[in-house]
């Protein structure tokens, strides 16, 4: 049962401001977890701010000189359905395919995703070695976070009071190897238990690769160009960047997996991944 | 507080028939089908996203109507379970369903006629992995699936049995 609540969906971005700096208001785009929340009384808002009618959230951009921008009403099924985006991210659409259920991602947004900064967001760790910022405007302007600033715990974003995502913009991807990996309890949607995303770029010498849902946040790993430019053995490289992520994480038993086995699980897909981007 | 609503007015088409009614803003798209329309149909399996039993497509897209408000579906059209047969002559689908025995205790049905139909509606000849990732979003716990994506692929190819 959802509590009572009441409704508002402003037309410009002015008005989602005033309505957001209201106490306990929460702002409503996809609406699949938070809807699960309040139905769980986890979270019990006295008024949602649709932004679904919020023009300026619509932006969806793709320029080689200027990177890609992600506004806060792009659907997870937009970018998997996206021909430009495949072309230019593919890690992006791929992440986003094995995000939640084909009726979920109708619905679901980029952006939400990561508000929601769940550990265990599919959509994070792309977006971390992607380097992306999330624009956010309120009653005191616009700011530019580093994504890795935007998720600060479990549930937690950087968002002040007044405020709301607008885009997510990402520097123009490099010509690089990218992938991204899940591991999941099942083969239909779920949770991930792990999930990793990597970069690799043979002529510029960066590797970058983040690990999620094995500590607060997502975990970009620090040290990997050094090991890639070093290591020539690929099986080598691998073990190497494996055990640069086991100490970087800091797991936790929960109702999907234990803390050993992300462990042993982290090993295996830091692994596949390098194996994957780096030949 | 005082300027913002909590009951909201909303029109909206649903199988082609427009309803205007004022909604409390808690309310779901799926609890105003049921306990509003009457369009009883449309199934509450988990009401999390979970399971797609309340599978129904807005605006040409498929949505858990659990997790849709009634006032988001404002100015919506949606299609339900009970506007896909018209004047009692099932679709190709509902028609291999039945004859491929892809329904058993019947309640992920609907869920799994709106999915398939929209599939099919985006994807004229999808493939049995397309067909697999279009369902992937409904559980059924009797048939073990195998009947239904071959009912899926049968209506897909137009081929009675």
């Amino acid at each position: 049962m959802i509590m009572p609540f009441a409704y508002v969906k402003p037309g410009t971005i002015q008005e989602a401001i005033e309505a957001l700096q209201t106490d306990n208001s929460w702002p409503l785009a996809g609406g699949t977890a938070l809807l699960v929340d309040m139905r769980d009384g986890v979270k019990r808002p006295d008024l949602l701010v649709d932004i679904k009618g919020l023009r300026e959230l619509d932006s969806f951009t793709i320029d080689s000189k200027k990177g890609i921008t992600i506004g806060a009403r792009t659907t997870l099924n937009f970018l998997v359905e996206n021909k430009k985006l495949r072309a230019s991210c593919p890690v992006l659409a791929e992440a986003a395919l094995v995000t939640a259920t084909f009726q979920l991602r109708n619905q679901a947004t980029l952006v939400g995703n990561i508000c929601k900064a769940s550990p265990a967001a599919d959509m994070a760790p792309s977006l971390y070695i992607l380097g992306a910022q999330v624009v956010t405007t309120g009653p005191r302007g616009e700011r530019r976070i580093p994504i890795a600033d935007f998720m600060i715990g479990p549930q937690k974003n950087a968002l002040k009071k007044g405020e709301l995502v607008v885009q997510v913009e990402i520097p123009p991807p490099p010509k690089a190897k990218m992938a991204f990996l899940k591991k999941q309890r099942i083969k239909g949607h779920d949770l991930s238990v792990v999930n990793v995303a990597g970069l690799a770029d043979t002529e510029s010498g960066t590797l970058r690769l983040c690990v999620g849902a094995c500590a607060e946040t997502p975990v970009l790993l620090e040290g990997t160009d050094q090991l890639y430019k070093k290591t020539r053995d690929l099986g080598k490289l691998g073990e190497q960047i494996a055990d640069l992520a086991l100490s970087s994480i800091s797991p936790i038993d929960d109702v999907r997996a234990s803390a050993d086995y992300r462990r042993d699980m982290v090993r295996v897909f830091v692994k596949r991944i390098v194996s994957r981007i780096c030949s | 507080m005082e300027s913002y609503k909590q009951e909201i007015d909303i029109t909206l088409r649903v199988n082609g028939v427009e309803y205007r009614d004022q909604v409390p803003a808690h309310m779901t798209l799926l609890q105003f089908l049921k306990e509003k329309l009457f369009l009883t149909g449309t199934k509450e399996g988990c009401g999390r996203g979970e399971c797609g039993a309340c599978t129904v497509i807005m605006d040409g897209r498929t949505v858990n109507s659990c997790l849709v408000l009634a006032v988001e579906a404002d100015r919506s059209k949606i299609r339900t379970i009970e506007g896909e047969a018209k004047r009692g002559r099932l679709t190709a689908l509902q028609k291999a369903f039945i004859d491929y025995g892809g329904t058993q205790c019947g309640f992920c049905t609907p869920g799994m006629i709106m999915s398939g139909q929209n599939l099919l509606e985006r994807n004229q000849k999808p493939s049995r992995d397309e067909i697999v990732e279009a369902i992937a979003g409904n559980l059924c716990r009797c048939t073990g699936y195998e009947l239904i994506i071959q009912a899926i692929e049968a209506a897909a190819s137009k081929k009675g049995k």
